[in-house]
């Protein structure tokens, strides 16, 4: 037990001079410091992590004679929530968003230290002693609470009533629900029965297993599978096509999704919220080939009506690009980021 | 002590050295030659990279670069005609940043992946800004990079081989012992005057917008090249992700820039010229009002974008003068613009890349002031061939695959020359539209929900016109265009300066609907278009933005100075009732 407990301790105290490091922008922003582009498990797992380290150091100091009252605990906690949504995440999440989550997890923290009367009852002495006033320093407390806190709650006041500008939230339909057919060059395409015509073995059939086997390893780097390069002369049937799509990738898309699908290319800066990033698992890897043919020839400009605002550049692709050329770009997409599409079964 | 005995032996010294001269002066002289510049050591070539890291670095580089690099490097892969400029050819050997004195290889030593020791994994890890480069860190683990240069290093580049000790010197910048001069107000004077000495400003313009002898510089593949522009630290090169650090600036003007007309300036100036000089080219980079560095975003390494711009109410007159007051208090916001890349004609090389936008309002009308960056004055010589209105010119877009000769690259400087031009973009029913939703973003959505676009051109014109849809010629609104007016348009040592009035809009007639009303305190979508003359920009073929926010700031109203005194006088008087509650709470349990 006790030996557990102190493992707890050491994470909550690492953790703790890392989230201390971000906050004073000592830990540089492109290491470990930020998670980027709202990853929700990994953020439940961190803050999860967090939580076990704090009960080993709370055990550690209680165990040392150096018990923190739960008074100190509880408030101690919710500043800990509060930082780590404004320092840890990125994009930073609006202050309004934050304030929903600063409230929950007041309530949440309320909840823990008046689970029973004896918790409830350590936790509010603290303030008792100072309303009381029967030592010096508290007396001398209460007087400075007196004067500050209405000086303090009069600047909020003033802060929050003065004309201010901050970016309106906007809320992003990210997949919007497909229509069941799309019509591309003058053909019609069935999303439920449609499949990539280039998805094929060597003898020209269609064969998902075949190909899945070809794609690049997952992990980091994301590198082709040994003997698979696409740029080998003498591949047939799926490689081959992943190479010509990887050509028009490179021609055309690689200016706003990066170089290596992620978003970030040339042109991202210039855009709110930044291009689509292929290799997160919540993008290309949640959607079935069809899907992404129609988003590609369609464009932002083809979004239906729930898929507001419509402020994506996505091109419509069916100005620029042949049937044939769209589905070797997304074969290309799928084989470079290493994720399977989804299937409809 | 003994003044006679040291004299004796300093002259006896003195001929010795004098005859050592005069027996083998030429000897010497070649010698003095090739002295070691000041604030560099001779340093040893690393060793081969192991035939497993090769043959390592082949599986990365068939995975990630041979799209752009191509297959023998030669800088030719299907990525390449689109680009400007164009990926590195690595066959000569021949790389823009190093610490290794001009001409020789870079820095690479598949072992050491040492900051300052490692040019070749430096560039890998950061990326090249400015560039298609992107940074590979977070991507690829720190060996694969190494693996990859491995092969890059050994493979491809093939005119020259990093172990020949035949061929190659290493002479390598000590930047690591060389501490930065402080950059005081005499320093960067210092280093003001001699960048006028040294005529950077020659390349680089008076301003240092690289704007200077722009059209005529070609790198070592003949491609056209442009000067940097020391006002974008982030668009250097070789800012390593950490564009606001004075020794990036001092270790390029001391190597020079292979492959380039940018020289080694370590011959002709002491170490502490050069940090003169790194210290005031990094005072010019942009800065925030208080004079901080800007905060650079860590998802795009460059600075950060506010998307609301803010406008600050007038009496009177809108001052036509930037140095105004009025002006110089009102924010000031980075606009960052990419190519449009939509519909056709593309444009996949946008040279305006950002703009600073300001703005003021009085009653009847509302002005923005937009400054950008453009080396090149461009006013199109004789008339268009086209209406204004039309959008949809046969501007012929770049093919995907043409070689060399007819890749993007070739054509910067031989381009027709167009108007330089600018654009606000606004919709017309903003209200209309459900908070979220915006109109299309290129030329509105359709005749429902139109766009007001306010145009001005180099050669002096503003217009006005209504936007239906991005595949509509726009409609003119002749009626409209006599109430808009430039304040100012100026271009100056490699920028623009241009200052737009347009009416607020009709506040009565609530149906009114033919162009934006500029309603206070409210945000209004923004949207600019930006074309640089020079770079063949037309109709569609521009640089845009994203959609932005102007919004009027409202005056500060009376309550907010009245508030905050009564909810102060409440808290007061909660908290008195709070202590004597407790207190007669105590005294009855005592009593």
């Amino acid at each position: 037990m006790k030996a557990l407990m102190s493992v707890g301790a050491l994470v909550g105290a690492i953790a703790l001079l890392l989230l201390v490091g971000m906050i004073l922008d000592v830990v540089p922003s492109n290491t470990v410091r930020l998670v980027e582009g709202y990853m929700p498990i990994q953020m439940l797992l961190e803050v999860a992590c967090f939580v076990v380290g704090f009960a080993g150091l709370s055990y550690m100091l209680s165990a040392m004679g150096m018990a923190l009252p739960r008074f100190w605990q509880g408030i101690g906690f919710w500043a800990f929530v509060l930082l780590y949504l404004k320092f840890r995440v990125y994009p930073p999440i609006p202050f309004s968003v934050r304030a929903m989550y600063g409230t929950v997890s007041l309530v949440a923290v309320f909840m823990w230290v008046s689970a029973n009367e004896d918790d409830w009852k350590k936790f509010k002495q603290p303030i008792m002693n100072v309303l009381d006033a029967q030592s010096g320093a508290n007396k001398m407390l209460r007087y400075a609470y007196l004067v500050l806190i209405p000086i303090l709650v009069g600047f909020t006041s003033f802060n929050a009533m003065k004309p201010k500008s901050e970016e309106p939230v906007e809320l992003r339909t990210v997949h919007p629900a497909p229509p069941a057919s799309t019509k591309v060059a003058g053909k019609t395409y069935t999303l439920q029965t449609s499949q990539n015509p280039y998805r094929v073995n060597p003898e020209g059939k269609f064969d998902q297993e075949y190909s899945n086997k070809l794609i690049v390893e997952q992990g980091m780097g994301r590198l082709m599978a040994p003997n698979a390069n696409p740029w080998d002369e003498k591949n047939q049937g799926y490689l081959k096509y992943v190479r010509e799509g990887g050509e028009i990738f490179f021609q055309n898309c690689h200016f706003c999704h990066g170089d290596n699908l992620n978003g970030r290319g040339l042109h991202a800066f210039a855009f709110n919220p930044i291009p689509a990033n292929f290799t997160d698992p919540g993008t290309i890897a949640q959607l079935q080939e069809t899907f992404i043919f129609w988003r590609v020839a369609k464009g932002g400009i083809g979004l239906p009506n729930e898929g507001f605002p419509w402020a994506s550049v996505m091109p419509p692709w069916e100005q620029h690009l042949t049937v044939d050329e769209i589905w070797k770009v997304i074969l290309f997409e799928y084989w470079h980021t290493g994720y399977y599409p989804r299937t409809w079964d | 002590m003994n003044t006679s005995m040291g004299k004796k032996a300093r002259i006896i010294l003195a001929s010795a050295f004098g005859l050592a001269l005069f027996s083998a002066g030429p000897l010497v002289f070649t010698a003095s030659a090739e002295e070691i510049p000041e604030g560099f050591k001779k340093g040893e070539l690393a060793p081969e990279p192991p035939a497993d890291m090769i043959e390592a670095g082949k599986r990365v580089y068939f995975t990630k670069c041979v799209w752009c690099h191509g297959v023998d490097g030669a800088g030719d892969g299907p990525g390449a005609d689109r680009l400007w400029p164009r990926p590195r050819n690595f066959n000569q050997g021949t790389f823009k940043i190093r610490h290794t004195a001009s001409g020789e290889l870079p820095l690479f030593d598949a072992k050491k992946p040492i900051s300052g020791q490692n040019d070749l994994y430096e560039t890998v890890t950061h990326g090249l800004p400015g560039s298609a480069m992107p940074s590979w860190e977070g991507i690829l683990t720190e060996e694969q990079r190494l693996q990859v240069l491995a092969f890059v290093t050994t493979q491809l580049v093939k005119d020259r081989k990093f172990t020949d000790k035949q061929s190659e010197t290493q002479t390598i910048l000590q930047v690591a012992e060389l501490k930065p001069k402080e950059a005081s107000e005499e320093s960067k004077k210092r280093g003001g005057e001699l960048i006028v000495e040294k005529k950077c400003i020659e390349c680089h313009g008076m301003e240092g917008r690289g704007d200077g002898n722009a059209f005529n510089l070609k790198d070592d593949w003949g491609f056209s090249i442009q000067p940097a522009n020391w006002h974008k630290c982030w668009n250097f090169r070789g800012s390593r992700q950490d564009p606001y650090n004075v020794k990036n600036i001092f270790r390029t003007f001391s190597t020079g820039v292979n492959g380039t007309p940018m020289p080694s300036f370590a011959d002709n100036t002491s170490v502490d010229e050069r940090w003169d000089i790194a210290n005031f080219v990094n005072s010019l980079c942009e800065r925030d009002a208080e004079g901080n560095p800007l905060s650079i975003d860590p998802q795009t390494d460059k600075p950060k974008v506010n998307f609301v711009i803010p406008s600050n109410p007038v009496e009177g007159e809108i001052p036509a003068d930037i140095e105004n007051e009025a002006w110089q208090k009102t924010p000031k916001r980075i606009v960052a613009m990419g190519g449009q890349i939509t519909h056709k004609p593309r444009n996949f090389v946008n040279r305006i890349d950002d703009l600073w936008v300001r703005s003021l309002y009085n009653e009847k009308s509302v002005v923005f002031l937009v400054e950008w960056d453009d080396r090149t004055k461009s006013v199109a010589e004789g008339k268009l061939p086209w209406a204004p209105t039309q959008v949809n010119i046969d501007v012929k877009e770049q093919d995907p695959k043409t070689g060399e000769e007819g890749s993007i690259a070739a054509h910067q400087n031989n381009y027709t020359v167009y108007n330089d031009a600018i654009a606000i973009e606004t919709p017309v029913k903003w209200q209309d539209l459900p908070a979220p939703i915006k109109p299309r973003y290129l030329f509105g959505s359709n005749e429902q929900y139109p766009v007001d676009i306010v145009k001005w051109e180099a050669d002096g014109s503003i217009r006005a016109f209504l936007g239906t849809g991005w595949d509509q010629d726009f409609q003119e609104r002749d009626n409209y265009q006599e109430t808009l007016k430039v304040l100012k348009s100026e271009w100056k040592n490699g920028r623009w300066y241009v200052m737009i009035e347009r009416p607020i809009g009709n506040k009565k007639d609530q149906d009114y609907d033919e162009d934006t009303l500029f309603e206070m305190g409210k945000y209004i979508p923004t949207v600019f278009f930006a074309w640089d003359g020079h770079n063949g920009d037309a109709g569609r073929k521009m640089a845009v933005s994203a959609f932005y926010y102007t919004f009027l700031q409202p005056p500060t109203p009376q309550e907010v100075y009245i508030y905050p005194f009564v909810i102060a006088g409440g808290i007061v008087l909660l908290e008195a009732w709070v202590l004597t509650r407790r207190a007669n709470k105590r005294k009855g349990k005592t009593l």
